[in-house]
């Protein structure tokens, strides 16, 4: 830590404002890769804050986690080590859609990141309300905190979640105000408005918290971990872990329904006091009963907010409806007859980056040197937040450094799902990932974060070459063996041709490899020794290692089918727009075509393209035009 | 700098000859502007008026001079067939004098338009979809009125309504599917295999009628290859002629006259039949007759629907039996003709059996009904009749259904073995590849889709 960063008025090489999911990595990336950093936070006593549900991971958010691991973010070390619950999501669905959920210790959750953070060489910890971003020629130069105080800086990154102009709105009633009870933000981002940095507004919501004490739990449903779920770190992958605290499960009825009806009138949405529609995949329980007039039975999960918390969190209950309403409709529901609300539920309506202002780096279209992470880019979510801080802490650095930055493929990743998707995303409400965002998902398995990522977190220098030395031995000991599987070839004939028949297969008549043997899903690693007899020796005994070569196996022909449109969709992402057409092939295209691909609204190709701004006719000319597309790819699969 | 000016593009629509109409298509947006320049219209009216014919004169403005009186109609964008500006010039049909309207046009600023450039612009507008653009090509090329009913079928969409009939089934599934995947901890019925399984027979069963249809459609769009086949002088020409009303063949009595294939175009009702004449098969003289006999074997391995004709007034020689070996090896249907029935029989139905057998007189054209009769039942026998229920694709179209059908195969097969994730895939596949077909999105938006139908909120 420098003395600079240390007191105000001083120079510091990067600034990072807000310390939530997206704060607390992007200064973690920024510090561990060797610059001074200050972090700086409204209140430093919610680092790390989880204002809404107890929960990390699930199908697309815990790929991300398991990726931010891979690359030495610290999301999934920490959940790793303070989490109340872990379970396997989506296990017999297959290992594309699998993934890990953690119930969180909130409390446990916060020590651990302060803790963290304020142990990381290079990074300054303070607490602080920045009221406005300075800047000159077009470059931010600093920022000037409530109290007068300027720091400035040459790289800013701004993750400031919900905070941003804040409005707290319960039933008619409505206030400034950040999540949790904290303070909104003002004057930041009318100073960057001044700068020409272009803002919408965005809303979410969370539901009441009740009174461990008073749910009668015989009504319920016990939802218990998974002992054997691992972890997202890869360390963890296979550990065990006992004494886990369990979810509980109730359903609304009828009588919900009719409290939920009769409350109706003081929703913000019939109120109409409220900005937009919100997440569509976290609907309040007022719009899911307007949506959905005829369901009456929606689940509500009861969860711990912590070990050591009275407090339980009612996942499915989102409202913002005022007290009284909340009361009448938590009541009606079996098992909360008697529940004590300890926080009511509320929505927040805050000031978010608008369409178009972020690039895929997460480096600001208008502003140079500044970068942004988390909520302020639109998305939702703890995990979707911490991926995109890891993204600006490491590239605020490369630009720093004068290094291009580091931008993962929508082809090799979720992190490049979701920064390619932000950069575009143009919808009233929050984005969310999940695995039906990625097309390619099929290779981007939750078990395959590390061998997709090897090479780049080797490049990105986060994580320790001890690590990365033994994630490689660990996959070359797999991929030794899936080789060796793959020339062993035996001719299915006799008791071999019956045992593989008798397992369903049928259909093999010349020689095969064993490789090709365990690409039917109904064949493990654990059959070869009975089918091939005394010949066959395993090279693999750790049951993680046999999962791994197993899902591989069976999914390489799917990976082969999806090659071709993988190596076009990583052509399509290498053509940066604008781009210069020959004019004999600019003739053939419309007008708004012509426009698109001689202006900057998007930043590639393939954005254009999956945005719809293309006809596939038009596509069609272009692949042929600048001799991309499936016959010719410029590079493999990969 | 990329020009950002959208061309206006111009061509004679009609085709080249001395007709009483000639027409010259204009589109784009500077089509109004550019009639200005030398469109002077009688009357009152403004032109141009919203889809309005006008009379008028067209003037050269660089000497004054009248090229054409004509009638021109305008077809304001949107609401025109290329979604753009469109003006029809109706000239006189006199190559010449089309020829300086559509020169005068294009010294005023239009461009040529390309070869399928006005159906281009309409698909890249969403007038028309790739079904009808394959369909608009047909139309213009068919040559009989039962290729033209199928591509006019085709343009007014019901191939269409149909494949999509069957990529909305499979999108229900889908979704519901990745709805499980995407959202496992929401109380969402998990997929019943039972009744996916008989759906996704159902709709292999429906591509693969669709496939028939496009197969038959390629073969009704093509023409129906009948080939007349047999040893020389048995009269294939002379039938040819009799069946053409006209001599088109050179007939004489010297065996082996004919040495190439000759094709001809024979109307049977709306059915296109494609009449191939060939050299007869017999151990070649020289090698002239040898690659005619080739090109024989080349015809008979593509027919639709082999005729070998055999001299009724002769008894069975050994170059007929050649001809019987070789039509088996080819494996073709056949319908045998025995011809000069006007002369002492020889040779009778039974010495061909088991292929059915026509009598016929090229002479005196006796049986040549019957023979025709015998063609329209082949064709009926084989589902061509029913000219409604053909389909006709493009190459690419083709393949991308051949990927649908195969997509859906292996997501039937794979259930209960293979996992979701790996059967969602599948149907994407399909629904993609069947998007390509008919030119639909071809991504199926499935998170907006799930949310529309499944109450998420965990």
């Amino acid at each position: 830590m420098t003395g600079a960063a240390r007191e105000g008025g001083a120079h510091v090489p990067i600034i990072v404002v807000g310390a939530g999911h997206a704060g607390c990595e992007a200064a973690l990336a920024a510090a561990r890769l060797g610059v001074e950093t200050l972090l700086v936070t409204m209140n430093l006593s919610t680092v790390a804050l989880m204002p809404c549900n107890p929960s990390i991971g699930g199908p697309g958010k815990g790929h991300l986690v398991r990726e931010i691991g891979a690359l030495g973010g610290e999301m999934a070390a920490c959940i790793d080590a303070t989490c109340l619950q872990m379970k396997w999501l989506n296990v017999s669905k297959g290992p594309a859609v699998r993934a890990r959920r953690a119930q969180a210790d909130k409390a446990a959750y916060r020590r651990r990141m302060t803790a963290t953070l304020f142990a990381t060489p290079h990074l300054t910890v303070r607490q602080g309300l920045v009221t406005r971003v300075l800047a000159a020629g077009g470059r931010v130069t600093g920022v000037e905190f409530e109290t007068g105080v300027v720091v400035s800086c040459d790289r800013l990154i701004l993750a400031p979640g919900t905070s941003l102009n804040g409005r707290i709105i319960v039933g008619p009633r409505s206030w400034p105000g950040g999540p949790h009870n904290q303070r909104a933000a003002s004057g930041l981002s009318e100073s960057l408005a001044a700068l020409g940095v272009p803002w919408r507004r965005l809303q979410t919501a969370t539901p009441p918290r009740i009174r461990r004490d008073s749910v009668a739990w015989a009504a319920t449903r016990e939802l218990p971990g998974d002992p054997e779920a691992g972890g997202f770190l890869w360390e963890h992958r296979t550990r065990r872990l006992d004494h886990q605290e369990s979810c509980w499960l109730t359903f609304t009825d009828a009588a919900t329904i009719a409290a939920v009806r009769r409350n109706l009138p003081f929703s913000p949405l019939v109120l109409e006091n409220i900005t937009n529609v919100g997440p569509k995949h976290c609907p309040s329980i007022d719009r899911k009963v307007l949506k959905f007039p005829d369901q009456a039975r929606h689940q509500i999960f009861i969860e711990p907010e912590g070990r050591d918390s009275e407090e339980m969190y009612l996942q499915g209950l989102t409202t913002s409806m005022p007290p009284a309403s909340q009361r009448e409709i938590v009541r009606s529901i079996p098992g909360l007859e008697r529940a004590e609300i300890t926080r009511y539920g509320y929505a927040i309506e805050y000031d978010a980056l608008a369409p178009g202002a972020m690039r895929k780096s997460m480096a600001s279209r208008v502003l140079d040197g500044l970068f942004t992470a988390g909520q302020i880019n639109g998305t939702s979510g703890y995990e979707e937040a911490a991926a995109q801080g890891l993204v600006a802490g490491i590239n605020a650095v490369r630009s720093l450094r004068g290094e291009p930055p580091w931008v993962p493929s929508r082809t090799e990743a979720y992190l490049g799902v979701l920064i390619d998707d932000l950069s575009t995303w143009d919808h009233p409400e929050p984005y969310r990932m999940t695995p039906a965002q990625a097309e390619f998902r099929l290779h981007l398995r939750e078990d395959s974060a590390e061998a997709r990522l090897l090479e780049e977190a080797r490049a990105l220098g986060l994580v320790p070459a001890a690590r990365t030395a033994a994630i490689a031995d660990w996959l070359n000991r797999i991929r030794q063996e899936i080789a060796r599987l793959d020339e062993m070839r035996v001719s299915p004939t006799g008791p071999l041709r019956e045992r593989l028949t008798a397992a369903g297969t049928g259909g093999l008549k010349k020689q095969v490899s064993v490789g090709e043997i365990l690409q039917r899903p109904t064949i493990g690693y654990g059959d070869l020794p009975g089918l091939l007899g005394a010949d066959f020796v395993p090279g693999l005994s750790a049951p993680d290692e046999i999962a791994f070569l197993e899902t591989d196996l069976r999914y390489r022909g799917y990976a082969a089918r999806e090659g071709d449109r993988r190596a076009e969709t990583r052509w399509l992402e290498g053509l940066p727009l604008p781009l210069a057409l020959p004019a004999s092939i600019a003739a053939a295209l419309s007008a708004s075509t012509r426009e698109l691909l001689a202006g900057s609204r998007f930043e590639d190709l393939g954005q254009a393209v999956r945005k719809h701004c293309l006809s596939r006719g038009e596509l069609a000319i272009l692949l042929a035009a600048l001799g991309g597309g499936r016959t010719s790819p410029p590079e493999g699969p990969g | 700098m990329v020009p950002t000016r959208v061309e206006t593009i111009a061509a004679i629509a009609t085709p080249p000859g001395r007709s009483a109409l000639g027409l010259i298509r204009v589109s784009g947006p500077a089509t109004f502007d550019l009639l200005h320049t030398v469109f002077a219209p009688r009357g009152k009216r403004a032109f141009p008026a919203r889809a309005a014919a006008f009379y008028g004169v067209l003037r050269d403005p660089a000497d004054g001079e009248v090229v054409d009186q004509v009638v021109v109609t305008t077809f304001p964008a949107p609401h025109s067939f290329t979604g753009e500006d469109v003006a029809e010039i109706s000239a006189h049909g006199n190559p010449l004098v089309l020829g300086r309207v559509l020169g005068l046009l294009l010294r005023q600023g239009a461009r040529a338009a390309e070869p399928g450039e006005f159906a281009r612009r309409a698909f890249l507008h969403g007038k028309l979809d790739l079904l009808a653009v394959e369909a608009m090509a047909q139309v213009l090329n068919a040559t009989t009125a039962g290729q033209a009913r199928i591509a006019l079928n085709q343009l007014e969409g019901l191939p269409t309504r149909r494949l999509s009939g069957i990529r909305a089934r499979l999108l229900d599934h889908h979704v519901r599917l990745e709805a499980t995947l995407n959202f496992p901890e929401e109380a969402i019925d998990e997929i019943d295999e039972r009744r996916l399984a008989r759906d996704l027979a159902a709709v292999r069963a429906d591509l693969d009628r669709f496939a028939a249809a496009a197969r038959h459609g390629d073969l009704v769009a093509g023409g129906l290859r009948v080939v007349l086949a047999g040893r020389p002088n048995t009269g294939k020409s002379s039938l040819l002629n009799a069946l053409l009303g006209r001599e088109r063949a050179i007939v004489t009595e010297i065996p082996g006259t004919t040495r190439d294939t000759l094709e001809e175009t024979l109307p049977l009702g709306d059915l296109p039949v494609r009449l191939i004449d060939t050299a007869g098969l017999r151990a070649p003289g020289d090698r002239i007759e040898a690659l005619g006999i080739d090109r024989t074997r080349q015809a008979l391995a593509g027919a639709f629907l082999a005729l070998p004709v055999f001299d009724a007034a002769t008894a069975l020689t050994p170059d007929d039996h050649e001809v019987r070996r070789v039509l088996k090896e080819v494996g073709c249907p056949v319908v045998a003709v025995l011809n000069k029935s006007d002369l002492p029989p020889r040779l009778t139905a039974a010495d061909l059996a088991p292929w059915p057998v026509v009598r016929v007189s090229a002479l005196t054209g006796d049986g040549l009904e019957g023979l025709r009769e015998a063609i329209r039942a082949e064709a009926a026998g084989r589902g061509l009749s029913h000219l409604e229920d053909l389909v006709l694709l493009g190459v690419q179209q083709g393949e991308a259904l051949e990927r649908a059908r195969q997509a859906v195969g292996r997501a039937l097969e794979g259930l209960g073995t293979i996992y979701h994730d790996m059967l969602s895939v599948e149907l994407e596949e399909a629904i993609r590849a069947l998007g390509l077909v008919t030119g639909e999105d071809v991504d199926p938006h499935t998170l907006d889709r799930i949310f529309e139908r499944f109450c998420i909120g965990k």
